[in-house]
C-alpha cells in the first residue's frame, strides 16, 4: 500500500491524522456547508445581512415549503424523473444489445463501429445542438420531455456500449463456447448466459447515468421552454434569475437539485466507483 | 422461412441486436454533427430557408474580436483545468490510510463529482457574492475587500474555472483511488527494499504503474475544459461583455438568443475541430491497446 | 452404480441419414486452418472408431487444441471436412453436431447451480422438464455429484468443477466427448485421480472421446490411441506402447518419454547386408539392424537415439560402449537419474541442455558426481534416424519382443 500506512499501534498519529483530514475535508466541502446553512436560514435574517452570525430564527421548513409551493420546483423536481428513468432504462437495454455483440462477433468494420460509439461520445455537444434541435422540432417532439429522452438515450448509448463491451469482453471466452457447443442460440446466450453475468455492470451503469442525465442542463436549455417539460437544472438556473438574492431559497433550490445524485451515490457508492474506474486501472 | 432464419440467425440475431443503438447513435448523434459542419455553410435563422454563403462565416469568424476572447478563454480552462489531476492524486493519497472512519470521509470528498454543474456554478455564485459570500468573509478575515471576481473582467475567468476544478478534482481523485487500490505490492515492497521513500518511492514506482490512470484522467480533464458551458451560462452567462465566454458558450449565444444558426454551427465546428485532434489521439491510443490485447 | 442407458444418436432425427459406416464415430480428411499466412492445421486426416479414447499431444501451438474446436465447430475450416457417424458436419453449429466438450477453465456458469449447469444444453433444446432432470441425475450418479446438485459452481472444490464439467457433457449424451487439457488445472495428487477416474468413466459409458492434452502420462494411460501433432500435421497415430516403442520420426522419439531420448550424431562405417555399423568420437562401433527400405550408405551422418532406461551402467569398463564422468546424480527413490559428461561424445539437444547424456537406473546406487564410469548400450535398443528426413530407418521393434 502506498502512502505507507500509519500503524496500528500509533493510536495518537492515527486520531492526529484522521483530524487534519477532517480539516481538509470541512474547507473542500466548505462551498457546500455554506450553500446548506443558508438553506436554513429565514428570509428575514437573508435579508437583514445576517448571513453568518446565528440565525435569529430557523426558517428550515418554511425555505423548502415555499420552494416547493412557491415555484415550480416540485413540477421540475417530476419532470426530471420522467425524463431520466425512461433515459436510463432505455440506455440499459440498448447498450447491453450492442455491448454483446461488439464483444462477442468479430466483423468487418467491428473496430470502425467501435470507434464511432467511443469518439461520438467525447463531441462537444453544440457540435450536434443545431440539427438536433431541428429534428425535434420536425418530429413535433420539441418542448416535451420525449425530445430529451430521446436525445439522452442516444447520446449516452455511446458510452454505455463502450462500458458494456469492455465488461463482456472480460467474461471468459470458454463461457461462450460452452453456450455454444450446447446448441445456445445467440439470443438464448444473451438472455442465460450474458444477463445473469453483467448485472453488476448494469447496476454501475445504471447509477452512473442517472447522475449524468439527472444533471444534465445544456440539452434542457436547448429542448425545453415550458415549465410543465423542464428538468431541474434548467428549473434552478430559472429560480436564479428570478429570486435573484433570497439565497435562502435558492440554497434550498440547489440542495433539492443536489440530493438525488447524491443519496443514489450514498447507497450505490461501491457500483458508482467501479463504474466511474472501469478501465481506467485496467492494463 | 424458419429454415430460412435457422440457417442465417448467426448473422441476423447480432445483427438485429445491434441495430437499435447503431441507428439511433448514428441518426441523433453522427449525423447530427455531420450537419452541423453543413449548416455553417450557411446563414440561417433556424426557421426559414437555408442560404448558402460558402466560407462567409468563418471569415466573419476570425473577424471577430469575441472568438479570441472565447479561445484565450478555452485556452485558460485547458490550462488551469490540468490541475485537477495532481490535485487529485494529492486527495487521493492523504486519504488512502486504512484507518477506522477514513472510508466514509473519503466518500464526502466524492461529493462535488456527483453534484449537478449547474448546482456546483450556483454553490460559487454564493462562495463569490460580494460582501455576503465566503471569499467575502475570508478577505474579511484578513482586514482585507474581496473584489466582485464574478463582474471583473480580469477575474472572471479564473474564478469560474476554479469553481468548475471542484468537481473535476474530485473525479481525478476517484480514479487515482482506484489506480492506487491496484497497485503492485511486491513493487511496492522491492522499492521499500531498495530504500525508496517518501517522493522517490512516488516519483519512481508508484507513478510509473498509474501511467494508464493518468492517461485516463487527463482524457477526462481535457475533455471536461473544452465541454464547459454549464457553470458559465449559471455563473456569468458569459459576462461581463463577453469576457468570460468560451466557444461552447458563444455558439449558443448565438444560435439561441441570436438565432444565427450558421454563425453559431461554424463556432461549433471549430470547436470540434480542436476535439478531434484529442479525439483522434484518443482513440488511436486506446484502439492500439484494444489490438494488442486481442 | 445403476445401469447406464446411453441414448444413441438415432434420438436426433438429423442424424438418421446416410451413414456410412456404423463403426466410424468421427472422419476428419484433409482439414486444413489457416489464419491469414499462418497455417494452424496443414490437411489433417483421422478415422475414429466408436468407443476410442484418442488423446492429441503435441508442444504449444502445434494445433491440437485448434483442431478440438474445428471438430467442435467453434472454429471454422478452411478446407476439408468433418464426418460424425458418417453425418458431414462440417458447416453444421457446434449444437447440432452431436458433440459435447469438457473445456480447460471448466466454463461452468457461474449465476447457475450445478443441476442448471448440467441441464442447460438441454434447456436450451427446450426439452421437457422431466426429460432434463433425469438426464441431469443419471449424469451426477456417474460421476457421484447428486448432493452438490443445488450448489454453486464457486462452492465446488476444483475437483468437483471439474466432475460437474464432464457430468454436463455425459447429460448431452453426445456421439463425442470432446476435452480440451480438462485436467491442467488441478493439482498433481487430484491430477492423477481424475486420470483413473476418466479412463473408468470412458470404459463405462463406452462413448467415443477426443482427449487433447500437453501432458505425456496422460497421453499413456488414457489413451487407447495417441495422435501426435506437430506445426498442424499429425506426426504419427498409433496405441501409446507403438508410439514409445516404434516412433516414426525424430520428433516424436523426443516428444514421448521422460526423461528424454538422448541423441547423438553417428557416422556410418560400414554396411553389410540389413545392418550397419555406427560410430562417432567417443562411442564404440555399434552394428545396427536397419528396417526394410531403409537405404544407408558408408559415410552417411545418422541421428542415434537411445532411452534413458536403455543405458546401463557397464560392471566391466572394458566392455562399455562410451565411458564418461558422472556431472550431477539425482536420486529420486525408485529411480536414479545420472548426467554424464561424456568428453567428445555429445548429446543433441539433451535434457538438460549442457550435451550431457541420460541415464536411467531403475534403483537405487552409490555412484556419486565426479565419479567415472562406462556405459553399454544393447544394439537392439538403438533408433537411427535419417538426418535429412527425419524417418527411424532402424528395424521397428515388434511390442511383444524384448
Amino acid at each position: 500500500m502506498y502512502p505507507r500506512p500509519i500503524p496500528e499501534t500509533a493510536i495518537w498519529q492515527r486520531r492526529l491524522y484522521v483530524a487534519v483530514v477532517i480539516g481538509i475535508l470541512i474547507v473542500w466541502l466548505g462551498p457546500l456547508f455554506a450553500v446548506v446553512l443558508t438553506s436554513f436560514r429565514s428570509m428575514q435574517d437573508v435579508m437583514g445581512g445576517n448571513l453568518w452570525g446565528w440565525p435569529t430564527q430557523f426558517g428550515l421548513i418554511e425555505n423548502y415549503t415555499a420552494v416547493f409551493t412557491q415555484t415550480p420546483m416540485a413540477q421540475y423536481f417530476l419532470n426530471s424523473l420522467i425524463i431520466t428513468i425512461p433515459s436510463v432504462i432505455g440506455v440499459l437495454i440498448l447498450s447491453t444489445l450492442s455491448g454483446f455483440v461488439l464483444s462477442r462477433y468479430r466483423f468487418p468494420g467491428n473496430m470502425l463501429v467501435f470507434a464511432l460509439f467511443v469518439g461520438g461520445n467525447f463531441l462537444p455537444h453544440q457540435i450536434m445542438m443545431i440539427p438536433v434541435r431541428d429534428l425535434m422540432v420536425r418530429l413535433g417532439l420539441y418542448d416535451t420531455t420525449m425530445a430529451l429522452i430521446i436525445f439522452h438515450v442516444a447520446f449516452q448509448t455511446g458510452f454505455a456500449t463502450l462500458f458494456m463491451r469492455n465488461f463482456i469482453a472480460a467474461l471468459p471466452d470458454e463461457l461462450f463456447q460452452a453456450a455454444r457447443a450446447e446448441g445456445a442460440t445467440p439470443f438464448q446466450t444473451l438472455v442465460h448466459v450474458v444477463i445473469p453475468l453483467v448485472r453488476p455492470a448494469l447496476a454501475a451503469l445504471a447509477i452512473l447515468l442517472f447522475t449524468f442525465i439527472w444533471n444534465d442542463y445544456f440539452w434542457a436549455v436547448v429542448l425545453t421552454i415550458s415549465d410543465s417539460v423542464k428538468p431541474v437544472t434548467a428549473g434552478l438556473a430559472n429560480l436564479r434569475g428570478e429570486w435573484v438574492s433570497a439565497w435562502n431559497l435558492i440554497s434550498a433550490g440547489t440542495i433539492v437539485v443536489a440530493v438525488p445524485p447524491v443519496i443514489m451515490f450514498f447507497l450505490m457508492q461501491k457500483h458508482f466507483i467501479a463504474g466511474l474506474t472501469m478501465g481506467a486501472v485496467k492494463g | 422461412m424458419k429454415t430460412l432464419w435457422r440457417h442465417h440467425r448467426w448473422w441476423l440475431t447480432p445483427t438485429l441486436l445491434i441495430m437499435p443503438a447503431a441507428i439511433l447513435f448514428s441518426v441523433v448523434i453522427l449525423a447530427s454533427s455531420v450537419e452541423s459542419l453543413w449548416i455553417s455553410l450557411h446563414e440561417w435563422d433556424g426557421f426559414g430557408p437555408m442560404r448558402w454563403i460558402g466560407l462567409d462565416n468563418y471569415r466573419e469568424l476570425f473577424n471577430d474580436p469575441q472568438f479570441y476572447v472565447s479561445l484565450k478563454n478555452n485556452v485558460i480552462w485547458l490550462v488551469m483545468f490540468m490541475l485537477a489531476p495532481p490535485l487529485g492524486l494529492a486527495i487521493a493519497l492523504l486519504v488512502n490510510q486504512k484507518i477506522r472512519g477514513m472510508r466514509f470521509l473519503k466518500s464526502l470528498f466524492f461529493i462535488p463529482l456527483v453534484l449537478a454543474s449547474v448546482a456546483v456554478g450556483v454553490v460559487f455564485s454564493w462562495v463569490y457574492t460580494p460582501q455576503f459570500g465566503l471569499l467575502a468573509i475570508i478577505f474579511r478575515f484578513f482586514g482585507a475587500t474581496a473584489p466582485a471576481v464574478l463582474s471583473d473582467e480580469h477575474f472572471v475567468t479564473f474564478a469560474v474555472v476554479t469553481a468548475a476544478l471542484w468537481p473535476q478534482t474530485a473525479f481525478c481523485m476517484v480514479l487515482y483511488l482506484a489506480g492506487l487500490n491496484n497497485l503492485s505490492e511486491d513493487l511496492i515492497g522491492a522499492g521499500r527494499v531498495d530504500g525508496a521513500k517518501g517522493w522517490n518511492m512516488l516519483r519512481h514506482i508508484v507513478l510509473p504503474q498509474l501511467t494508464q490512470v493518468t492517461f485516463i484522467a487527463i482524457a477526462v480533464t481535457v475533455v471536461g475544459a473544452l465541454r464547459s458551458f454549464d457553470i458559465i451560462s449559471v455563473m456569468t452567462s458569459g459576462g461581463p461583455f463577453g469576457s468570460s465566454s468560451v466557444l461552447a458558450y458563444q455558439m449558443f449565444e448565438q444560435s439561441i438568443f441570436s438565432y444565427r444558426f450558421g454563425y453559431g454551427a461554424a463556432i461549433a465546428s471549430v470547436l470540434f475541430v480542436i476535439m478531434a485532434v484529442f479525439i483522434v489521439w484518443y482513440l488511436s491510443r486506446i484502439i492500439r491497446a484494444e489490438e494488442r490485447g486481442a | 452404480m445403476t445401469d447406464i442407458h446411453l441414448p444413441t444418436s438415432t434420438d436426433r432425427p438429423e442424424t438418421a441419414i446416410a451413414r456410412q459406416d456404423a463403426m466410424t464415430s468421427l472422419q476428419l480428411h484433409q482439414i486444413q486452418k489457416s489464419y491469414g499466412a499462418y497455417h494452424a492445421l496443414r490437411g489433417i486426416d483421422l478415422d475414429v472408431e466408436q468407443g476410442e479414447f484418442i488423446v492429441m499431444v503435441g508442444p504449444s501451438g502445434c494445433g491440437k487444441s485448434t483442431l478440438l474446436k474445428t471438430i467442435a465447430g467453434l472454429e471454422t475450416i478452411s478446407s476439408g471436412q468433418i464426418l460424425i457417424n458418417g453425418r458431414d458436419v462440417s458447416n453444421t453449429e457446434p449444437g447440432e453436431r452431436g458433440i459435447a466438450m469438457v473445456f480447460q477453465s471448466y466454463a461452468l456458469y457461474p449465476h447457475m447451480t450445478v443441476a442448471e449447469n448440467m441441464g442447460f444444453g438441454l434447456r436450451m433444446a427446450h426439452r421437457p422438464k422431466a426429460e432434463i432432470d433425469a438426464a441431469v441425475l443419471r449424469a451426477a450418479k456417474i460421476l457421484r455429484i447428486t448432493d452438490q446438485l443445488d450448489k454453486r459452481p464457486k462452492q465446488l472444490s476444483g475437483g468437483q468443477r471439474q466432475r460437474v464439467a464432464i457430468g454436463r457433457a455425459i447429460t448431452r449424451s453426445p456421439d463425442v466427448f470432446l476435452f480440451d487439457e480438462p485436467l491442467s488445472n488441478l493439482d498433481a495428487a487430484l491430477r492423477t485421480q481424475m486420470r483413473v477416474e476418466l479412463s473408468g468413466l470412458h470404459a463405462k459409458l463406452g462413448a467415443t472421446m477426443i482427449y487433447v492434452t500437453h501432458d505425456q502420462v496422460e497421453a499413456m494411460t488414457m489413451a487407447s490411441r495417441i495422435v501426435v501433432l506437430n506445426h498442424g500435421s499429425i506426426e504419427q497415430v498409433g496405441s501409446p506402447l507403438e508410439l514409445y516403442r516404434n516412433p516414426a520420426n525424430l520428433f516424436v522419439a523426443g516428444f514421448l518419454g521422460a526423461p528424454r531420448m538422448n541423441f547423438f550424431e553417428v557416422t556410418v562405417d560400414s554396411v553389410s547386408g540389413r545392418s550397419a555399423t555406427v560410430s562417432a568420437a567417443g562411442l564404440a562401433p555399434l552394428s545396427i539392424e536397419l528396417a526394410d527400405g531403409a537405404s544407408v550408405q558408408k559415410g552417411d551422418t545418422l541421428t542415434m537415439g537411445v532411452r534413458p532406461e536403455n543405458l546401463s551402467v557397464a560392471t566391466d569398463p572394458a566392455a562399455a560402449t562410451f565411458a564418461g564422468q558422472v556431472r550431477l546424480v539425482e536420486h529420486l527413490g525408485r529411480e536414479t537419474i545420472l548426467y554424464i559428461d561424456a568428453g567428445p561424445l555429445q548429446c543433441v539437444s539433451s535434457e538438460s541442455g549442457n550435451g550431457t547424456v541420460t541415464v536411467q537406473i531403475g534403483h537405487v546406487t552409490a555412484i556419486s558426481a565426479d565419479a567415472a564410469i562406462g556405459l553399454s548400450i544393447d544394439p537392439r535398443d538403438v533408433y537411427l534416424f535419417s538426418s535429412g528426413e527425419a524417418q527411424t530407418i532402424s528395424t521397428r521393434k515388434s511390442i511383444l519382443a524384448d
